[in-house]
């Protein structure tokens, strides 16, 4: 459930983005910042109060929060505004109970894009279509919104993204003399020949994917074509059973048998442990990953010297489609303090915010800023992986399938070796129950 | 003297004093579980989700909550699993709670001490940090147990998951679920065991009983109230456990092998926002559970009728 | 009337407990097997404490590091700098009413339902038990709006009401098990012997129950302080955490939690238990025959 962040629509971020991507526009930058400015001296003062903002985890620094909160206090002289930050896990349930109190809500929540769906089609965030224009419009990361809104009107929007890239060892590259793949087939050949070159050492992972890890193995299984599940004639049906899903199913199969010597059973959190314990060749995983491992007391800096990145190649070569992660953010409907509370969300999805987001290495919440995150290598796969990043199914139940753990089981299984084929078929029929 | 004098039944003349006594006790669970579980009631015969969470009006729908968990067959599985999980996991729980009960009259201060603060110990460490740290003792390539295996010549062990055969999921699940619940045992019935005045041994000694027979005749008696209450409390608790399975299946395993009615229900329900459902199923594991014991309740209320 | 006698005398030390009276090798043996036993109770323990000593990578490394050796206590200075104190604080209010008003409420239902005979009774008894068994996960939704109907969210009041709710039904099975177990003989002795019923009743039976009381209250302690799942709902303000809330707060499910400051936060949480604990032990045997104990 903590994890089950990424999703929301099949909507393509794509093309869009890394057109947008491109444009050296200046203009546009000029213009937002311009409206932001204008609202917030043309709306009329509303009644001084105590803003409640959550934020989870801990995706955004301290020092944005601080930035945030003296802006928000100049801005709107008499108000506070209190940062609560909030752990992903149990959110759902504090979410569910005190977005419904008008004494406890708090005015402005982050969720992940996975639970955004789930809130904003119950009527516990305000309608915001009005305000989508002043706070950047078709700027604004387009799936992230589509996880907003509901029959044309939005209600939340995106705050900032993410996407996994390949974290590999250089030094283990030289040794086997391969170079960076830039094709699905070249890397699945590096990944088992770095295996094999390593053997001596235990439990190494020419590319370290454990078991539960569909999320990752997602990428594998949209590169080959197949999906999860496909909406036929109005009705969502699993489709892992197909012959495409069934492709990217076998390659993920040969990577855990003959790439990957992570637990077949475990889960993809901690991975700088195996990787700092030097059993990790490759890794798909997301941007954080470096500070961890060039944290002393986390991880091993003396590695980083070791370290590159790279998009993970799809089998054209572009990038491959990685699952798309990242938070929304949304006003509380029971909140009594509507215009301070748009006042904030006015501030958050400004150029100046957000582009903090991008030295931070996450994708900032506009397609314009995304250029923001520098030009070293990590900014350059951060901006690829995204750039070709997908949801997961766009069924109105589809938490129902993530939160019955189907897919953990499914790739479990897959990674004992089982029957691939077999195994789909069932999994199918379970996802397209739970679709319905 | 023999116990069962204990049983005279006595004669009361103030009515009312009873009831007084009861009135704190009942205007406390009144309070905080009355209103809860009538909508909970309620809400078993709704469709209700998110948006009547969030003021939509929710719609009746008799008994088809009820009747989706009825006719669901892997929840009857599911079911025969936490039975056998629950019942496993209690005697053992109560036959180590009690073997240490006895074992703390049988020693002297310094060791009993000693296990009651390490019982304590176990007790009252923070969940977060007890299960966090069992899931690391049964890691399959960094756990200190397959570690220690190895290291005395298992070899097989290296890397091995604890987790992945559902049998053995369920044995590593039943020590942290024992390990938990044991202490609690262990101090009611010592608790229970001190209680024993000494005088009803001496009694019994003068008498000419020998030692085993004032251990049936005099401590057996006395100490049955407490351990037929803790044992059925240790039922009801197992039958609900639930974070232990949780925090389980997603360290490793196949959540479908692995499901007890806690994790089951979660998952169905509350998990994705259904309430209704979930409150269905509430009230039918409560039923479950009343049948379950109620052997267990028959010789409470039988000795009801004795005191 | 021998047992009136030494009832009224406490502390007087009866002789040798009673049941069986290992002879000195054998009690000896037992100590070992008993404190054996105790080590490997402690061990998960011990592992947190060793772990709260140590840097995130030498937690979660391959090779194990038993002993702390060149370990800190960075990570309980850094865990003291944010909410402990007030959480401390909230945690600590929040278990004192429950234990207190929890044992007060049980201990008089107790009373009722095992020294006296009347209508409705048994159902009382019976409705208790099943209150027991009802799943309390899906309860909290519907307990969160009762609470905001009566103003108590972020409340200590609030939650105690929850919590002693909670551990009521238990503590009065317990309790009812306990005076039940108190002969009734005893008393009836002490009132030949010219007692009051109330002197009877402070004299005999509450030393009597003593231990039950003691082990009624260690749980009703230990549910309330570390409970998580209400207090996660109710209390939704930081400068209202409870402790297992705050303990919370070091964990972060999608990137990096700090190990050692949550097995340090959890060290700190589980001192009071232990002081509460040593404070109340003693009583735990001293209904009429703790002086069986030697040293």
């Amino acid at each position: 459930m903590t994890r089950a962040r990424m999703l929301g629509t099949a909507l393509a971020a794509t093309a869009l983005l890394l057109a947008a991507c491109g444009d050296e526009d200046g203009a546009t930058e000029d213009t937002a910042e311009g409206t932001a400015e204008d609202t917030a001296g043309e709306a009329q003062a509303p009644e001084p109060a105590e803003i409640r903002l959550w934020l989870n985890g801990g995706d955004t620094p301290d020092s944005m929060r601080e930035w945030l909160v003296d802006a928000f206090e100049e801005q709107n002289p008499g108000s506070t505004l209190a940062i609560e930050e909030q752990q992903w896990e149990g959110l759902v349930d504090r979410l569910t109970t005190s977005l419904g109190s008008t004494s406890e809500t708090p005015d402005v929540v982050e969720v992940g894009n996975t639970q955004a769906p789930t809130f904003t089609t119950v009527g516990a965030f305000s309608d915001i279509t009005d305000m989508l224009p002043d706070i950047g419009g078709d700027d604004l990361l387009p799936g992230f919104v589509e996880a907003g809104s509901v029959d044309g009107s939005t209600y939340a929007v995106p705050l900032y993204a993410g996407s996994a890239y390949v974290f590999y060892r250089t030094d283990l590259f030289e040794a086997s003399e391969l170079d960076v793949p830039t094709t699905m087939a070249e890397f699945v050949e590096a990944a088992v020949t770095l295996k094999e070159d390593n053997a001596d050492v235990e439990n190494f992972s020419g590319f370290w994917l454990p078991g539960q890890d569909w999320r990752d193995g997602a990428a594998f299984l949209w590169d080959a074509g197949g999906d999860f599940a496909v909406e036929e004639n109005g009705e969502w049906v699993g489709a892992l059973s197909r012959p495409e899903s069934q492709e990217g199913l076998k390659l993920v199969q040969k990577l855990f048998t003959e790439a990957s010597g992570a637990p077949r059973d475990g889960n993809e959190s901690e991975p700088h442990v195996p990787f700092c314990a030097g059993e990790v060749a490759m890794m798909l995983r997301p941007g954080w990953v470096r500070w961890s491992i060039d944290n002393e007391e986390i991880g091993c800096p003396e590695m980083m010297e070791n370290v590159g990145v790279f998009a993970l190649p799809g089998s054209d070569g572009t990038p491959a489609p990685v699952l798309l992660g990242g938070s929304n953010v949304a006003i509380s409907a029971a909140s009594p303090n509507q215009e301070l509370a748009k006042n904030l969300l006015e501030l958050i999805l400004s150029d100046d915010f957000q582009r903090q987001y991008a030295e931070n290495g996450l994708t900032p919440a506009k397609l314009s800023l995304a250029d923001g995150l520098g030009d070293d290598e990590y900014a350059a796969a951060t901006v690829e992986a995204v750039s070709n990043a997908k949801l997961t199914p766009a069924a109105a139940s589809w938490a129902v399938v993530e939160g019955s753990r189907v897919l953990e089981d499914l790739f479990v299984a897959i990674a004992g070796g089982g029957d691939v084929q077999q195994l789909a078929e069932a999994a199918d029929a379970a996802i397209t129950e739970q679709l319905r | 003297m023999t116990v069962s004098q204990r049983a005279a039944p006595p004669v009361r003349r103030r009515p009312l004093l009873p009831y007084v006594l009861l009135v704190p006790a009942l205007a406390v669970l009144l309070a905080a579980l009355g209103y809860p579980l009538f909508r909970q009631a309620v809400m078993s015969f709704q469709e209700y989700g998110l948006a009547q969470q969030f003021g939509q009006a929710p719609e009746w729908v008799g008994f088809d909550n009820y009747a989706r968990l009825v006719t669901d067959s892997y929840l009857w599985t599911v079911l025969a699993r936490s039975i056998a999980f629950c019942l496993t996991a209690a005697a053992t729980t109560m036959a180590l709670g009690t073997a240490l009960a006895v074992l703390m009259t049988a020693v002297s201060r310094g060791p009993r001490l000693t296990l009651q603060i390490a019982l304590l110990l176990a007790w009252a460490m923070p969940h977060l940090a007890s299960l966090t740290v069992w899931q690391w003792l049964f890691e399959s390539q960094y756990g200190v147990v397959n570690w220690l295996l190895t290291g005395v010549g298992f070899d097989q062990f290296t890397g091995h998951s604890w987790l992945l055969n559902p049998l053995s999921f369920f044995v590593v699940a039943g020590i942290v679920v024992v390990w938990m619940s044991v202490p609690f045992v262990a101090f009611a019935v010592y608790a229970g065991l001190s209680q024993v005045p000494a005088e009803l041994y001496e009694a019994a000694a003068l008498d000419g009983a020998s030692g085993r027979q004032r251990f049936r005749m005099i401590t057996v008696p006395l100490v049955k109230p407490v351990l037929l209450i803790v044992g059925l409390l240790q039922i009801i608790w197992d039958l609900k456990v639930f974070t232990q399975i949780f925090v389980l299946q997603d360290a490793g395993g196949i959540t479908r092998d692995t499901n007890l009615i806690g994790t089951y229900i979660y998952r169905l329900g509350l998990g994705e926002g259904q309430f209704g459902l979930a409150a269905a199923a509430s009230w039918f594991i409560l039923l479950i559970t009343v049948g379950l014991s109620l052997y267990y309740v028959r010789i409470l209320i039988r000795d009801e009728e004795e005191l | 009337m021998t047992a009136v006698a030494t009832a009224t005398l406490p502390e007087r030390r009866t002789p040798p407990r009673p049941a069986r009276s290992p002879s000195r090798r054998r009690r000896r043996l037992l100590g070992v097997l008993t404190v054996v036993i105790a080590a490997i109770w402690a061990f998960p323990v011990y592992w947190m404490v060793n772990s709260s000593l140590l840097p995130y990578n030498r937690i979660r490394n391959p090779d194990p590091t038993f002993f702390p050796l060149g370990g800190t206590v960075g990570a309980y200075g850094r865990v003291l700098e944010g909410n402990f104190l007030s959480s401390m604080r909230i945690s600590m209010m929040v278990t004192l009413i429950t234990v207190g008003a929890a044992l007060l409420f049980a201990f008089l239902a107790a009373l009722a339902l095992s020294r006296f005979r009347f209508r409705g009774r048994k159902s009382f008894v019976v409705t208790v038990l099943i209150i027991q068994m009802i799943p309390a996960e899906g309860l909290f939704i519907s307990q969160f709006k009762l609470l905001e109907g009566w103003k108590l969210l972020n409340s200590v009041l609030g939650l105690s009401l929850l919590y002693i709710a909670a551990v009521v039904p238990f503590t009065i099975w317990m309790l009812r098990g306990f005076v039940a177990g108190v002969p009734r003989d005893l008393e009836e002795a002490a009132l030949v012997d010219g007692c009051s019923r109330t002197q009877a009743f402070f004299r005999i039976t509450l030393p009597l129950l003593a231990p039950g009381l003691v082990a009624s209250g260690v749980y009703a302690f230990l549910q309330a302080w570390n409970e998580f799942t209400l207090a996660l709902v109710v209390m939704t303000r930081p400068e209202n955490m409870t402790l297992p809330l705050w303990l919370r707060t070091f964990t972060d499910a999608n990137r990096v939690s700090d190990w050692a400051g949550i097995m340090a936060g959890s060290v700190l949480i589980a001192v009071p238990v232990m002081v509460f604990f040593l404070l109340v032990q003693h009583r735990m045997a001293s209904g009429l025959v703790s002086g069986a104990v030697k040293g």
